[in-house]
């Protein structure tokens, strides 16, 4: 993860480990290539900056976030690649179908699933785990039940009734609701709370065992998948900070890293010839503007503010280059590219341009002061930016957008912050400007309505949940409710143009670097793993449920 | 008996201070541990979910303040210290008691081998003064004390773990070791400890060695001391049981108060070691 206190530890330990040998790997490995049943030991690599508390209840967002139960231990109904324009391929599911004007979904359970403990899987399982959700909003953290209407077992099917059409939930019903034994979480008097130390899911991999420094995940033999998985071991241990971490990478004592490794090609790549890394976009790190605030609502402002920037170089220079420079149509490319709305985008032409950034202000009304700061009517143009103070990386991206705003006539101040006092403020909109990101989602749509749909927001004061700038149009909102209800791709294609647009003309926030899943890989032992030419899943361990999908994929060697 | 009643009750009464600060002050801060879990989230967190999570953490439960004061002081004298909010939802209690084994292990061993060599050297160092030991051992000690402990860390880490790779340098055990009480499982627990543990010792015994040396040298100029020479005694006997035994007091003094102190933990070593212990929880804790 990408979490780096400010300490030189890297830079030491880089210089340092440049003058000595690889290190010998601990780590231990069975025969390679047997026929029969799975072998090898793989160890990750992703720094949580904490010990486990060894709970695998796969509806907790902390445990989520670590990438320790869901895809591995439990898995979901469909597997939707965010790599792949959301290709849909089956997991626990063996189809889907939409019906009734998309208000109706039923799944077809697979045959032949057994949980870890020998008990059959079926559809009475599926239907139980989502009427577990209802009768626990607590663990509904997706609210899929603000869509749902009913959800029936019938046969081997499950049908799920919708208020009303919401196509877009397919990702977080389909994706992202671990599918739990009925036998097991019934007798559950509160699984909001519910540890599950021993968790029995139908994941090709269970804990054996779980201790506070290391989780040891063994090949589950009862797995319904013939032949998989075919790694026998994998060892997640426990960091609680980056530098461990990233020396077990580049000794080879890993092989699958999740993390963020400022100068990665002296630290790790050039260790050996064995060792890759493959950054994808998912999102957009982006400067979000406070739109109540007199200065930043003006549109004129933004504008200027988004010709200003040269994000390339924010990324070259606060991200060590590991991030590419974002759009202003927020659309992470390459990932998304084919979204992207190219006549738009050349319409505006937003790029580094810091003379058209002043001549906008200076058209709009204002005026350079002897400070050379603008100003119109008393206001000033100088604010403040909110910022996490322990990502480092972050900190020194926005030292960059900094001096570019500067060298245009716009103040900024950092002001950075503990992590839970900088969420409490972003929330409450108590601040100018803020630096964050969405989660995103299979297609560009999802990260639009974080960012743009109204009943995301709340009043100054009050939180809101994702869209912080309080941007509210209606006119937004009804594109972003036109999508939900279409599954006909030209037509998603059609809106995504439009809001695109919006981004583009409102500027609600300013997109300055993607962001991308951290991945480091070692292809000494182990293959199978995901590329840019086959991106068959999320590649970073934190990811869930793509994580389970790579365990399945990998094999040794 | 009432020197110790007296001192039991003075300790109570501090305890109760202690504890009702504990209380006072976090929900005194802005923002709530919901928000925390929003942040986990990125923002998906809506509505039904958000509020379940509030009432699961004991925010917004419409109690009077002083009615959850009432029942915070009975929770924390049955022991029961709650749901962990980082740590969600392992309770409080197991969290700290796996992580207090491994502080009080390394830490407290440590503090004690400090306090016995520092003292030691300090009391060899004041007898023969500007001799040898004394010339070398208190300068250098307390040089060494002055450096940073993460800077010791990381270069032990660097130089006895990567370079020469004698020793581990990451985490309590080897991580596929799992808790038993046999002579492999600790012999890899004390391997685990050597550098954490050096790196804490060297950076902490220059006070006690200091100290001890200066009270020495004021205690050997006492008239007792000067009348044990007269008397012939053995220079060793003197040295501990006439010098030594006065001069230590202060020292003893800050070691017990030291030992207070081994139990929040050692902070920048388990970070930079990526040590177990429960310095590192008190971090997260205070963070979240």
């Amino acid at each position: 993860m990408r979490r780096i206190i400010l300490t030189g530890a890297a830079a030491l330990l880089a210089a340092a480990l440049a003058a000595c040998s690889s290190g010998s790997s601990s780590s231990t490995n069975g025969p390679s290539g047997s026929a029969n049943g799975p072998t090898g030991t793989l160890t990750i690599s992703n720094e949580q900056g904490t010990q486990w508390n060894c709970s695998f209840n796969p509806f907790n967002p902390g445990n989520l976030g670590e990438g320790v139960t869901m895809g591995q231990v439990y898995e979901p109904l469909m597997f939707v690649n965010t790599l792949q324009n959301a290709k849909t391929t089956p997991w626990l599911a063996s189809g889907y179908a939409w019906s009734t004007g998309n208000k109706t979904l039923t799944f077809t359970i697979q045959k032949n699933v057994t949980f870890s403990d020998g008990t059959p899987m079926t559809a009475a399982d599926v239907a139980f785990t989502f009427n577990l959700l209802k009768k626990f909003p607590g663990l509904d953290v997706d609210s899929v039940w603000s869509v749902l209407s009913t959800v029936t077992q019938q046969g081997d099917t499950v049908v799920m009734q919708f208020k009303a059409p919401s196509v877009p939930y397919f990702y977080y019903i389909a994706d992202q609701i671990p599918i739990v034994p009925e036998h097991i979480w019934s007798t559950i008097k509160d699984p909001v709370t519910y540890a599950d130390s021993k968790p029995v899911g139908t994941g090709a991999y269970t804990v054996s065992p779980c201790t506070p420094q290391n989780i040891t995940y063994v090949a589950n033999p009862h797995y319904w998948q013939p032949g998989l998985p075919k790694i026998a071991k994998v060892l997640y241990p426990a960091f609680t900070s980056n530098d461990p971490a990233n020396t077990y990478l580049a000794t080879g004592q890993a092989q699958w890293g999740s993390q963020f490794i400022p100068n990665i090609d002296k630290f790790y790549t050039s260790k050996s010839s064995d060792n890759h890394y493959w950054f994808a976009p998912i999102a957009n790190v982006s400067l979000i503007p406070n739109l109540t605030k007199p200065g930043i609502g003006d549109v004129a402002v933004r504008q200027a503010i988004a010709y200003a920037i040269d994000r390339n170089k924010v990324g070259q220079v606060g991200e060590y280059g590991e991030e590419p420079g974002a759009n202003q149509n927020g659309i992470a490319t390459p990932t998304f590219s084919a979204w992207m709305d190219n006549t738009s985008a050349a319409k505006y032409g937003y790029g580094y341009n810091p003379a058209k950034a002043q001549a906008l202000l200076t058209q709009a009304g204002y005026a350079k002061g002897s400070d050379g700061i603008y100003a119109k009517g008393g206001q000033k143009l100088a604010f403040t930016v909110i910022n996490i103070g322990g990502y480092s990386d972050w900190v020194a991206s926005m030292s960059v957008v900094q001096a570019e705003l500067k060298a245009v006539g716009i103040g900024l101040t950092a002001q950075n912050l503990a992590q839970n006092d900088y969420l409490n403020r972003l929330y409450a909109g108590d601040f100018d400007f803020a630096y964050y990101a969405q989660t995103g989602g299979p297609t560009p749509y999802y990260e639009f309505r974080q960012w743009l749909y109204a009943a995301n927001s709340a009043p100054i004061g009050k939180n809101a949940s994702s869209n912080w700038e309080r941007y509210s149009n209606p006119a937004t909102d009804k594109l972003l409710d036109s999508y939900a209800i279409t599954t006909d791709s030209a037509k998603q294609h059609d809106i995504v143009n439009q809001l695109q647009q919006v981004v583009l003309s409102d500027v609600p926030y300013i997109p300055v670097t993607e962001e991308v899943g951290w991945f480091q890989y070692n292809t000494a032992k182990f293959t199978g793993w995901p590329t840019q030419d086959n991106p068959y899943a999320i590649p970073a361990a934190y990811a869930y449920p793509d994580m389970g999908q790579v365990l399945l994929h990998l094999s040794p060697k | 008996m009432r020197y110790l009643l007296r001192r039991a009750g003075f300790f109570l009464l501090t305890l109760w201070a202690a504890v009702t600060l504990n209380f006072f002050l976090p929900r005194m801060m802005p923002g709530n541990p919901a928000i925390a879990m929003m942040g986990k989230f990125r923002g998906r967190l809506t509505g039904p979910a958000r509020q379940s999570l509030e009432t699961i953490f004991g925010v917004n439960t419409h109690e009077s303040l002083l009615a959850q004061y009432w029942h915070y002081l009975g929770d924390m004298a049955t022991g029961n210290f709650g749901t962990s909010l980082f740590f969600f939802p392992s309770p409080v209690g197991q969290v700290v008691r796996s992580a207090i084994p491994w502080t009080l292990g390394l830490f407290g061993v440590v503090t004690i081998l400090a306090f016995i060599l520092g003292t030691g050297v300090g009391i060899v160092g004041a007898w023969r003064r500007g001799g040898v030991i004394d010339s070398v051992a208190p300068p250098l000690l307390v040089i060494t004390s002055a450096i940073p402990y993460f800077w010791v860390g990381m270069m032990f880490i660097l130089i006895f773990g990567l370079k020469l790779q004698w020793l581990p340098w990451s985490g309590g055990m080897d991580i596929t070791e799992t808790p038993a009480w046999t002579g492999e499982f600790i012999g890899n627990v004390v391997e685990h400890a050597i550098l954490p543990a050096l790196a804490l010792l060297i950076t902490t015994i220059g006070t006690w060695t200091l100290t001890m040396r200066n009270n020495m040298v004021t205690t050997l100029a006492e008239d007792y001391v000067r009348m044990a020479r007269a008397k012939g005694l053995s220079n060793p006997r003197i040295m501990l049981d006439y010098a030594a035994r006065n001069a230590v007091l202060p020292n003893l003094t800050g070691f017990a108060m030291s030992l207070g102190f081994v139990v929040g933990g050692a902070i920048l070593i388990e970070y930079v070691f990526n040590y177990p212990g429960v310095g590192y929880m008190l971090l997260q804790a205070v963070e979240n």
